[in-house]
């Protein structure tokens, strides 16, 4: 049981609202992953590596805001 | 505008029931991504009736089997240097880091991403910007930055959150006090013990430490952060609050952090990592309010997934209410009471090092105390307790360990306040 007395098997939802601002933020994190997933090996290593480190920290709001972010150690963070 | 006490007003804030949502679906992805990429992790999963829809809510978490820290350990030393627990190769890591070695055994290498590395900073956040430590603040660190993960991530945070870091490390004591004093450091970060010295030596070089700039203490590493007569002498000597947290190699970071409110425990962040308190002899879960082992499951570092891992610490967990900061988040009263492997039966009772140390800080004058436990033999079949100082020693008999307490501050009545102190006690 969970502490609030829910049995196996009992799936909650798990959304919050959050503002357009940080909305605009999980979109920059998706376009930026996308670019680093599609461009990352063409990028000269002052942007590629600078965007991985700005894709880390997005990392931690798309993952502070309740979404899926996933894994990205696939562009290289 | 949202709230600004909190590093995550979202989650920090969360109704159980939605706090119990999100850990949920975070545990259905770490379970996804370790049957996709953790394979010795999976096997394991898999021998204990493990499947990755077999694991669907927080009560579905008792079927994972414990992860030990001999487990992992001797994956380790089967398959070195970091053992079958990655799910990325080694190249892909951009920091390596080791457990302290204070077990006594090899200590345990763990590998981050750059990703992991940045989630540990900011579990550190919480724990800085829920003791009010702000960007305007200066930040010395009492530590020495060499492989033990200690306060790394502490001061990666403090770069984040915006304030000014001072290492303070490869630096004698002396020098330490003379750079946070004459660098104006508002917070610092050291063990409890450590502070206790910095104190020490800043009143032997004439440095007033209540009158300096420094506000907040950031503890760690050791129990006494919440021990309640050691964290008062701290405080005391520095003129400042002193905030315990607590973490490990083996999640990278805390998983725990007292906030400005200081309710005498620490909050578990609780979006993060889903801690149960369990029966260290059976396993099985306990109730809030009562002592038992920590367990936990992470769900920030994707190097290395960990689940169910059994940590050792004795923790007493109570509900979020116990404080009045508003967080969701459950409460370790006392912080981390002790370690499992440190509790000694003495005649029939279970005695800790921590529980020891409460009582003798309580003695204002001693600055320092030794405890040693040793086990039965033919010529020492009673529980004993010796005192000693420079001046003067005596010894003890107590009756049952029961009566360590009274015995011990007898003692110490008997002693004139010490100068120096040593228990040792057999049975």
């Amino acid at each position: 049981m969970g502490r609030d007395g829910r049995a196996e098997g009992d799936v909650m939802d798990d959304s919050f609202e959050i503002s357009a601002a940080e909305t605009e933020l999980l979109d920059v994190y998706e376009r930026l992953h996308a670019i680093l997933a599609e461009h990352g090996e063409e990028l000269p290593p002052f942007a590629q590596r600078n965007a991985i480190k700005a894709l880390a920290a997005l990392w931690q709001v798309a993952n502070g805001l309740g979404r899926q972010p996933g894994q990205v150690y696939d562009v290289g963070a | 505008m949202p709230d600004s006490r909190y590093w995550n007003p979202h989650t920090e804030t969360l109704p159980l029931d939605r706090l119990e949502a999100l850990q949920e679906r975070k545990l259905r992805d770490l379970l996804d991504w370790t049957f996709a990429r953790a394979p010795w992790q999976a096997r394991r999963l898999r021998e204990g009736g493990v499947e990755p829809l077999s694991v669907q809510t927080l009560a579905d978490l008792r079927r994972i089997p414990f992860l030990t820290r001999a487990d992992w350990m001797a994956a380790q030393e089967a398959d070195p240097p970091y053992g079958p627990v990655l799910t990325q190769p080694p190249e892909a890591a951009i920091r390596y880091h080791t457990t302290s070695g204070t077990s006594g055994g090899r200590p345990l290498a763990v590998l981050d991403g750059a990703k992991d590395w940045e989630w540990i900073a900011e579990m550190w956040c919480y724990a800085f910007w829920g003791f009010g430590v702000r960007p305007v603040d200066t930040v010395f660190f009492a530590f020495g930055y060499g492989t033990f993960v200690g306060f790394w991530g502490a001061q990666y945070a403090c770069e984040k959150l915006g304030a000014l870091v001072l290492p303070g490390g490869n630096m004698s004591t002396e020098a330490r006090v003379r750079m946070l004093a004459d660098c104006d450091a508002t917070v610092v970060c050291s063990t409890p013990t450590y502070a206790l010295r910095m104190a020490q030596e800043a009143r032997r070089l004439g440095i007033d430490l209540p009158g300096s700039a420094v506000q907040r203490l950031i503890l760690s590493g050791e129990p006494a952060g919440s021990i309640p007569a050691t964290k008062a002498l701290i405080e005391a000597q520095w003129g400042a609050k002193a905030g315990d947290t607590a973490g490990m190699t083996e999640l990278g970071t805390v998983m725990m952090f007292e906030c400005d409110h200081q309710p005498g425990g620490a909050h578990i962040i609780e979006d993060h990592y889903v801690e149960e308190v369990v029966d260290p002899a059976t396993g099985e879960a306990v109730g809030y309010g009562e002592l038992g082992e920590r367990v936990v499951t992470s769900f920030g570092r994707g190097f290395i997934p960990v689940l169910r891992y059994r940590t050792g610490d004795l923790v007493c967990r109570v509900s979020a209410d116990r404080c009045s900061c508003g967080r969701g988040f459950d409460v370790y009263d006392g912080g981390i009471r002790g370690r499992a492997d440190d509790m000694k039966v003495i005649r029939g009772t279970n005695v800790y090092p921590g529980a020891v140390e409460a009582i003798v800080r309580r003695v204002a004058t001693w600055r320092s105390s030794r405890c040693a436990c040793t086990p039965p033999t033919a010529s020492a079949t009673r529980s004993r307790c010796r005192w000693s100082s420079p001046s003067a020693a005596t010894t003890c008999w107590p009756s049952s360990a029961a009566s360590w307490p009274r015995r011990t501050r007898a003692c110490g009545s008997a002693f004139g306040a010490p100068r120096r102190a040593a228990c040792r006690a057999s049975s």
